[in-house]
């Protein structure tokens, strides 16, 4: 049922540009800021567990046990893919030049994603987890995820599929590598995992909570940044041909790193060093990726100073060659010997997540929020105080993190040391970490206020100019 | 207990395999589209137009 298209707007630039109504990507995006806030609480409040493991420690629904899976998966599905989601019914109909397919069926969607993340809240909370990282919703929310991906990738695919330009921009490729790869990660990672035992099913869920990361919020995430970069400084892309490189490039060599977590682990050497291998290759997408960014940015990194959305795009695109770096250095058998399952795995995903996914969907809602209900931002001092914010809070997380898994790791390699006394050496690193994370949060608080008083306002400031 | 470890790896092996052959397919589709060839910087530009806002920023 594609809807009609109406030429009735700005016809003197472009008579045949369809007007969009967005309310799919509205209702995701504000729900996703929602459940950013939300989940920002309780992020503070596991970090304030480390300091303090007393803390709401006899509430059952407040354990560490309870609350941590819900921090990852409400930030994960909650905030973050929620956000991509909402960023790609955004940006699909627009490259493509047509309205979104079906606007009926992504409010649908966007209806039934709210019903999964409060039902993970309630699941969670209760202690209905199956007990695998990334994979510990209930299999009757993983069943309801699934229908949702149907009716996400069966509305943009329809739209990509009327779309009115023969050749497609970088972004919808990656939008549909996410669809896709996400089908085959979510699938082996929640429900083939169920029928596996031992080191063949750690082997599947890491394969999916590495894959998680690379092939779902890599490749969303790299299209947003392909979407906003060039939008918001109004530069065209340095080379759409490198960005081809670099997709297929990812496309290649992303699904066989799953396997560097299991490295000095039980399972085949061969495996391992075939997980190394390709964690090296990364290097190439990476840079393909990176260096295109930065050289759309030639000439034009003054606009940094007061454009918001490209702040936070550009210390995205660095934060995304630092983890990318640091991924492929890890998972080298001796650094891997320091620093597997210590503090700076955490440091890792969080510079990962945060600080560049998170950033770049970010960035697309300080973007899209006034342009899609017509109005300015409520306040751009305040946005600036939310990167800032963000980034310190980032940094000190990340980096005291990195810093004491070293610590950790080197600790945990000498057999002469008792385990508590390497727990108890890290406090210091931990009040670094709740700290970081109460001026993440701020960060948080900022942000979503700005955007809810801006959509709240909007009919009382003029629309962003031209 | 039935053992289900084998049938389910051997699952996921065949949607690796199945993924792996269509980003080949696609892959060689997109070389004959063009996408590599010298036309293939035009969407870059397309896409700062494409909108009812066109260019505003």
């Amino acid at each position: 049922m594609p809807e009609e298209t109406n030429s009735s707007v700005n016809p003197s630039a472009a008579p045949s540009w369809p007007v969009h109504e967005d309310t799919t990507a509205k209702w995701f995006l504000i729900s996703s800021i929602a459940y950013f806030f939300i989940v920002g609480i309780i992020a503070v409040v596991i970090a304030a567990k480390f300091v303090w493991p007393s803390l709401l420690g006899t509430v059952q629904y407040l354990t560490y046990g309870r609350l941590r899976p819900l921090h990852v998966n409400g930030m994960l599905f909650g905030w973050l893919l929620a956000a991509d989601m909402g960023l790609t019914y955004f940006m699909v109909p627009r490259l493509c030049g047509v309205k979104l397919w079906s606007e009926k069926l992504g409010v649908a969607t966007a209806a039934l994603w709210n019903v999964i993340v409060l039902g993970a809240v309630v699941s969670l909370l209760m202690g209905w987890n199956q007990g695998l990282e990334y994979a510990e919703l209930p299999l009757a929310l993983d069943v309801l995820v699934v229908v949702a991906w149907i009716m996400f990738g069966a509305n943009i695919f329809l739209t990509i599929a009327s779309r009115k330009y023969d050749q497609m921009y970088v972004s919808i490729w990656y939008i549909m590598g996410t669809i896709l790869w996400t089908a085959f990660v979510y699938l082996t990672g929640n429900f083939a995992v169920l029928f596996a035992t031992g080191v063949n099913q750690a082997n599947l869920n890491w394969m999916y909570v590495h894959n998680a990361v690379g092939l779902i919020f890599t490749p969303v995430g790299l299209a947003i940044a392909y979407y906003f970069i060039p939008k918001s400084s109004n530069t065209p892309l340095y080379s759409h041909k490198l960005s081809m490189i670099g997709f297929w490039a990812l496309a290649f060599v992303y699904v066989w790193t799953g396997a560097h977590h299991m490295i000095h682990g039980p399972i085949s050497q061969w495996l391992q060093t075939i997980a190394i291998a390709f964690s090296l290759m990364l290097l190439i997408p990476v840079w393909a990726v990176v260096y295109n960014f930065f050289a759309t940015m030639k000439g034009q990194w003054y606009q940094l100073k007061d454009n918001i959305a490209l702040k936070f795009l550009m210390s995205g695109v660095v934060f995304y060659l630092l983890t990318c770096f640091q991924g492929p250095m890890h998972s080298l058998r001796s650094v891997n010997a320091i620093v597997s399952k210590t503090d700076w795995i955490p440091g890792h995903a969080h510079m990962a997540v945060l600080g560049a996914f998170s950033f770049f969907a970010i960035a697309g809602t300080y973007w899209m929020i006034p342009r899609v209900f017509k109005t300015s931002l409520f306040s751009e001092g305040l946005a600036n105080w939310s990167f800032w914010f963000m980034m310190i809070g980032g940094l000190g997380f990340f980096v005291t993190l990195r810093l004491g898994g070293f610590w950790q790791g080197w600790q945990w390699n000498n057999v002469a040391i008792p385990f508590i006394d390497t727990v108890v050496a890290l406090k210091p690193v931990w009040i670094v970490r709740f700290f970081s994370g109460i001026l993440m949060f701020l960060g948080i608080v900022s942000f979503s206020y700005n955007i809810m008083a801006t959509i709240l306002g909007a009919k009382d400031r003029p629309a962003v100019a031209a | 207990m039935q053992d289900h470890v084998y049938p389910s790896i051997y699952f996921s092996y065949f949607f690796f395999a199945l993924m792996a052959g269509g980003a080949l397919y696609f892959f060689v589709k997109s070389l004959k589209s063009g996408y590599l060839g010298r036309n293939s910087e035009e969407p870059k530009h397309r896409m700062l137009e494409d909108d009812e806002q066109g260019g505003i920023r």
